[in-house]
């Protein structure tokens, strides 16, 4: 092994130009699978991270006929708020209509206790004395109704026996944060004040769960841990990364081609070197050894290049971060207005293994056919 | 058996497929080398010379026949076995050198020792000293592309002498040299022989390499026409 690689580098050394090509294309393969990979594992981990901090707390415990993704599921998803369990912050979720500028919006209305500390939702906002009903908003909604702090909109809603009663409301705050989900036709208001305006005291659709929660056995509420809740998120990101994963695919599959290429080119070209090889005493088995190894080198010196290169780029970018458009912003899952690449271990790791890997196959592939070389026709160059 | 046999050749024959009959470069060879020889096979283009050395050296083997070289049985060897019987005991000289062109000098001549797994120092040793006995110690440095033709196949012999093998099985030398360098790559490698005792097999039809052969052996369309002993080659 120590004599082919001292061999193969030799010879992809004595190469020249063509070594060079494999190896700056094979290099940007390295660093274009860890840097679209780093975004993607950066934006995972945003993504959860805010949407914990934002929505889904540590868990939440949600009424037995709550379905998040029906809206007719609401009206009747409420019961009383356990007792003796400060940990647990209710929200509970009503339907209702606003009336800004004279057209109609229909919403989601939540209310939260607004000393609540498990949520980053500025709840401490909806404590505003000088109004009855004040409320906060997301930007994304702000921006949608034309809201602005200082708004007052008419409210109508439904209370617990399916009547209408109607008042208005002031936005006290608006909140920005990059989880959609609280935000997007959403209005946040005094849990207190809900209570009051549906004549459903003490009562809640959903509890999330802090830290220190422990799990609570009842036959209401169904507990829905962290890890469930951030599913989707990583569902939706391995499908975008799988998505994003044909633009390196083609880079390294051009790469291995070209490897592909070199040695086929290289067992033509160099039949006669093969020939004297045998002559010399290696067995077919060890050029073939050989010919492999020298294909994987083109990964290893890439990789070299590679973190040259890539090393300072992938420390720049994570410090200053990718920008996302704000057309991206709206994609319905939490984004940043800058993602900031996470380079893991196991991501480096994981590349160069594959890389070196699928490089090594590649060559092996054409080298195989030395096996079958007659040395004496490899000597003459009569290889077809 | 006489201990200075190193090479049995028995009713061999090699044979090719063409088309649907079978082309015979060597028939019915049958013929012996002993130690220290400095022996040439001649003969006009095709008439077997390369496909004999081929088989000697292992590269080829016998359609038919026996061919037993330093004890071994060609027909039957493994890859392994035909790899290490030319690793540690046959050196090849080819017609255009073959010399790997990415190493230089000191590489090119070190390579069969690398697949000995030979010392750094020995292999250095050794390759210095076959450089001396070809007179180019001071090229060592050297691509094979800055030396001359004279010096390549020197770069050769060395390359191939290096193990001190105890046949040296050499395809038209001199084929790509002028008279000057033929003459001196040859009295280099007579010296050899004397020196060494290394068994020297050529294949040529060079009238300069006759000259110095102790031993010629005349092949015609595959088969030994003559097999004739020089008592005082010309240029001994």
């Amino acid at each position: 092994m120590k004599l082919a690689l001292k061999l193969a580098f030799k010879n992809i050394y004595g190469a020249g130009l063509r070594t060079i090509l494999n190896v700056i294309v094979l290099s940007f393969s390295f660093v274009i699978i860890i840097f679209l990979n780093g975004v993607m594992d950066g934006w995972n981990a945003q993504a959860k991270k805010d949407t914990i901090e934002w929505e889904y707390g540590y868990g939440q415990l949600r009424h037995k006929d709550y379905d998040p993704y029906d809206p007719y599921t609401i009206l009747d998803s409420h019961a009383p708020i356990p007792e003796n369990r400060p940990d647990l912050t209710p929200i509970l979720i009503h339907q209702a209509s606003i009336y800004p500028e004279g057209r109609m919006m229909n919403i989601v209305l939540k209310g939260i206790p607004a000393d609540q500390q498990t949520l980053l939702l500025p709840t401490s906002h909806l404590n505003a004395q000088e109004k009855q009903y004040p409320v906060i908003i997301g930007k994304r909604f702000a921006a949608s109704s034309k809201l602005n702090v200082g708004d007052e909109v008419l409210l109508r809603w439904r209370d617990v026996n399916g009547t209408y009663d109607a008042n208005t409301i002031y936005i006290s705050a608006i909140f920005d944060s990059n989880v959609p989900t609280i935000d997007d036709g959403q209005i946040w208001m005094n849990i207190n004040n809900l209570w009051q305006m549906t004549d459903q005291v003490n009562e809640a659709t959903l509890l999330v769960l802090n830290e220190t929660s422990t799990p609570l056995e009842s036959t209401l509420w169904n507990f829905t841990s962290q890890k469930e809740l951030l599913s989707t998120i990583e569902e939706i990101i391995a499908t975008k990364k799988i998505s994003s994963s044909i633009m390196y695919i083609l880079l390294l599959a051009i790469a291995l081609l070209a490897i592909f290429d070199t040695q086929v080119l290289s067992i033509f070209r160099r039949q006669k070197e093969i020939g004297t090889y045998v002559a010399l005493g290696m067995t077919r088995r060890k050029v073939v050894g050989l010919f492999t190894v020298e294909g994987s080198m083109y990964s290893i010196l890439a990789l070299f290049l590679a973190s040259l290169y890539g090393t300072p780029f992938f420390i720049f970018i994570k410090k200053i971060g990718i920008p996302v458009a704000e057309a991206d912003q709206e994609v319905g899952l939490a984004i940043a207005e800058r993602i900031f690449p996470i380079y893991g271990f196991s991501l480096v790791i994981g590349t160069v293994i594959v890389v070196v890997l699928a490089s090594t196959i590649v060559s092996f592939l054409p080298a195989r056919k030395i096996a079958k070389i007659n040395p004496v026709s490899a000597l003459k160059g009569k290889i077809q | 058996m006489d201990k200075n046999l190193i090479i049995e050749l028995k009713n061999l024959n090699k044979s090719y497929p063409v088309a649907d009959d079978s082309f015979f470069a060597l028939k019915n060879v049958t013929t012996q080398f002993f130690k220290g020889e400095f022996s040439g096979i001649v003969g006009p283009s095709g008439s077997g010379k390369t496909t004999l050395l081929n088989i000697l050296g292992s590269l080829d083997q016998p359609t038919t026949g026996s061919a037993t070289v330093l004890g071994h049985d060609i027909s039957s060897l493994s890859h392994q076995s035909s790899a290490d019987l030319r690793n540690y005991h046959i050196g090849f000289i080819f017609q255009v050198f073959n010399l790997l062109p990415v190493y230089t000098v000191f590489e090119n001549v070190e390579f069969a020792l690398l697949l000995q797994k030979k010392s750094s120092s020995e292999r250095k040793k050794a390759v210095m000293q076959a450089l001396e006995w070809v007179g180019l110690a001071d090229k060592a440095a050297k691509k094979p592309n800055k030396l001359s033709g004279g010096e390549s196949q020197r770069v050769a012999i060395a390359r191939a002498m290096v193990k001190k093998p105890e046949l040296l099985l050499a395809d038209e030398p001199t084929a790509n040299l002028d008279a000057e360098n033929a003459h001196g790559i040859l009295k280099t490698m007579k010296t050899l022989n004397r020196e060494l005792g290394t068994s020297f097999i050529f294949s040529t039809h060079d009238e300069k390499v006759m000259g110095y052969l102790n031993r010629i052996i005349h092949l015609r369309d595959g088969r030994i026409e003559n097999d004739e002993e020089i008592s005082n080659p010309k240029f001994a």
